[in-house]
């Protein structure tokens, strides 16, 4: 690298890590958009339109990666796993924009073939033209320089780096170490290696991942939340139903407010809280704009 | 060769075998309708070993009662129509060239070797498996061949990228259909799998002495289905060698070893009723007129005392002297979901593999010495390489004989495998005041059977950190191993399962 270079990333990293968070939120807020109601196609419709419709992040031909939350071998009931119908329904808004091809897989923690079935998602897709369920395939993780505060460099998912637009859909999860678990922790699924190293340091690690792939738009799955016993739960007891879904294009946004969907502040989420001190979006909730559609 | 009934039965059944094998996997169901415990089920070895073993019958060996009846009626035709080890012989022997039989085996060694392990069966050491003809090829198969083949594609896939680059692309769909419906799910390497296929090509070099030498001097099944077979109420005539032709020495595998036909040989194979230039051969209905009785040497028992009285000798000391077992081990021997005794367990396994080939996680693995030498080849779960899925219930599924028993799926959750232990020493809320507790999130009881207690404490920096440090409730503990599997620790575990007090 010559020193211009340098100069010129370090000093537009500092810039760029400084400045956004404070200066827009003056200016112009991340907006929040939340829809509520029993037709979980209709609302998910309702939020991505309230973000200015799916044309404004796919253009015809891009490759698109919808990366909901597979992980774990549960049934949508369960809230373990994003909502088949909200995966669906954002699948059809992104063929519809004119994507040529549509990518939907996550790095399962248990059997991925469980995992693909039992969560409804590969299922519901069966049969679309152009959209890949595809387990993961080891040989597909590439080393990658990150270059973050605790991930220097790190296996992700080809699929999801060579992605022209990546949509991260998150379901909203109680999780033991993080608080609770949206769009930043549900960016492990494109982490490949022995992904439980980052623990130590997970607030970071995530963080660092969403540094280093962008999420275009989140949309979180709040149709039903698990409110304990996270991330994988097991028990209906800890399900309780909201029927929303929320859309963002700023993922430490609407992390923030979709902690406040389990009746607690977003300082309580630790990966939320350090997103903010790096300067990684807004969670000040009075400078957030909700949208309610 | 002549395309006779008994070569189109065998391709057929060894076909069948074949696909069996390969459908013996998660395909998407919970349940699996069919499975290649089909001929573990309809083995009369496997039903004779049980019934000593257990003192009792399961309606899991249903079948194989029938092929005991089918066998007192036809005779030994297993061997010569369906085993598919036997087709395997017949396939290859003919460019396998032969030595001299060996003398030693010609003897009354086979019915020492069943014997004895019926004994031992009678003495609760059933370890007939070892030897069940059937096993020996699964064994083989699951260990040795089947993953050879998923690694070979695989790197041959990959390779040809290399060489082919974006035009492999053109070809995807024939890796696709084998990656989807024939190749194994999980790149796994099994112990044993070594000897396991020294076991399968010892049977293949056995070959060099004579043909069929395996199944007419050896193999346990053949020998208790020739011993039925001598009841059969169909016989081959003429019961001995013409004396102006001789060719069915050439023509027999298995029962012309003198001048007589031997009966308990006969794997009714029928090569040379279709190679008799004369059209003399023939196997007709016992009662039927005209048929020529045996001479008085087939009659003759094969039962002496003296096999009888040496098996049971032997029997009787191998089943009190092998069972060594390592206290040390014991802790470490982990059987699959929902077997609760250890002694049930070695009366009824049958070592077949079928549990280890279908298990979703690769968590079974064969085991050596964990359980002693009787044990051999018997599924432990190992689960630093793999764990019990919570949802599966597969290997009870697939158990021909019920060793691990067939439950619904909430049953087989509350089935205890283990339980886990932390080891504070090197794990790191513990040992390196670090966060972790990727096991507590893996955790799949519902109400967790791992928690964690949150600590502050000052770190080795002199820093103030919140902990959060895991502990075990082991009333809640399954031992399902998916922590061992997932404590991101390098090497070993900080957490691992050990056995509970088994009887």
């Amino acid at each position: 690298m010559r020193r211009r270079d340098f100069l010129k990333i370090t000093l537009s990293s500092l810039v760029a890590s400084q400045l956004p968070a404070r200066v827009f939120a003056q200016t112009q807020g991340p907006t929040v958009a939340v829809a509520e109601g029993m037709d979980y196609a209709a609302i998910t419709r309702k939020v991505i339109g309230a973000m200015g419709g799916m044309k404004t992040f796919v253009k015809p031909g891009n490759t698109v990666v919808v990366k909901p939350n597979m992980g774990w071998d549960r049934k949508p009931e369960y809230a373990a796993n994003t909502h088949p119908v909200v995966v669906k329904t954002i699948v059809e808004e992104v063929l519809a924009a004119g994507a040529r091809r549509v990518k939907v897989f996550d790095n399962t923690c248990n059997d991925p073939r469980r995992c693909y079935e039992n969560s409804g998602i590969q299922a519901i897709l069966k049969g679309m033209k152009n959209v890949d369920v595809r387990i993961v395939e080891n040989d597909r993780f590439k080393k990658t320089a990150i270059n973050g505060r605790f991930l220097k460099e790190w296996s992700l998912y080809d699929d999801a780096l060579a992605a022209d637009v990546f949509i991260n859909v998150p379901i909203a999860k109680h999780h033991g170490l993080t608080g609770l678990t949206m769009g930043l922790k549900n960016m492990m699924g494109i982490m490949g290696d022995n992904r439980g190293y980052i623990h130590r340091s997970i607030e970071d690690a995530l963080c660092d991942i969403s540094g280093a792939v962008k999420s275009h738009l989140v949309i979180v799955d709040a149709t039903r939340i698990l409110t304990a016993h996270g991330p994988q739960g097991g028990n209906l007891k800890d399900v309780k139903v909201l029927n929303k879904v929320i859309a963002s294009r700023e993922i430490v946004a609407i992390d923030a407010y979709t902690t406040t969907l389990f009746g607690m502040k977003p300082e309580d989420v630790s990966t939320t809280v350090t997103a903010y001190k790096r300067g990684m979006g807004e969670m000040n909730l009075n400078k957030i704009k909700i949208v309610k559609v | 060769m002549r395309i006779t009934s008994a070569r189109i039965s065998q391709l057929f059944f060894l076909a069948l075998f074949l696909f069996l094998f390969v459908i013996t996997d998660y395909r998407g169901k919970d349940e699996i309708t069919v499975a290649v415990n089909s001929f573990f089920r309809a083995n009369p070895l496997v039903l004779a070993s049980y019934v000593f073993a257990v003192k009792g019958f399961t309606l899991l060996l249903l079948p194989a009662l029938l092929m005991t009846a089918f066998t007192l009626v036809l005779g030994r035709f297993f061997c010569g129509w369906i085993c598919p080890l036997g087709t395997l012989i017949d396939l290859v022997t003919g460019w396998i060239p032969k030595t001299a039989p060996i003398r030693f085996l010609r003897g009354s060694f086979k019915y020492y070797l069943l014997l004895t392990l019926l004994v031992m069966a009678v003495f609760s050491v059933n370890v007939s498996g070892i030897f069940d003809p059937i096993a020996i090829l699964i064994r083989a198969l699951t260990f040795f061949f089947y993953p050879l083949l998923g690694h070979s594609t695989r790197a041959g896939w990959s390779g040809l990228y290399g060489v082919a680059g974006e035009g492999r692309d053109h070809v995807a769909f024939i890796y696709d259909f084998l990656r989807d419906y024939i190749l194994p799910f999980r790149e796994t390497f099994y112990p044993l799998a070594f000897l396991s296929l020294a076991i399968f090509l010892f049977v293949f070099v056995l070959e060099r002495f004579e043909k069929r030498n395996w199944c007419r001097n050896l193999c346990p099944l053949g020998t208790l289905l020739g011993l039925f077979g001598r009841f059969s109420l169909f016989r081959r005539i003429p019961g001995r060698i013409c004396k102006d032709c001789g060719e069915c020495r050439q023509h027999c595998a298995t029962a012309f070893d003198e001048e007589v036909l031997q009966a308990e040989g006969c794997i009714r194979c029928m090569q040379c009723r279709a190679k008799c230039r004369l059209e003399r051969v023939g196997f007709p209905f016992k009662g039927k007129k005209g048929f020529l009785p045996a001479t008085r040497s087939q009659e003759q028992p094969v039962m002496s005392k003296r096999i009888l009285l040496g098996s049971v000798v032997a029997g009787f000391f191998l089943s009190k002297t092998f069972p060594f077992r390592n206290p040390e081990r014991d802790h470490r021997l982990l059987r699959p979901p929902g077997v609760a005794n250890e002694g049930d367990f070695l009366r009824k396994c049958v070592r077949c593999g079928e549990c280890m080939k279908v298990c979703l996680r690769s968590a079974l693995y064969p085991d050596l010495t964990r359980a002693g030498i009787t044990g051999m080849f018997m599924p432990v779960v190992i689960p630093r390489l793999g764990y019990c899925e919570y949802n599966c219930t597969l290997c009870g599924q697939v158990c021909p004989t019920g060793a691990i028993p067939r439950l619904p799926v909430e049953e087989k959750k509350k089935q205890v495998i283990g339980t886990a232990a932390i080891d504070k020493n090197i794990c790191l809320p513990y040992a390196k005041k670090l966060n972790c507790i990727v096991c507590e999130e893996h955790c799949p009881i519902p109400d967790k059977a791992i928690r964690f207690e949150t600590v502050n404490d000052i770190d080795y920096q002199g820093k103030i950190v919140t902990l959060k440090r895991p502990y075990i409730v082991d009333d809640l503990c399954n031992g399902c191993g998916i922590c061992e599997n997932k404590c991101p620790l390098e090497g070993r575990s900080a957490v691992e399962v050990f056995a509970g007090k088994k009887i």
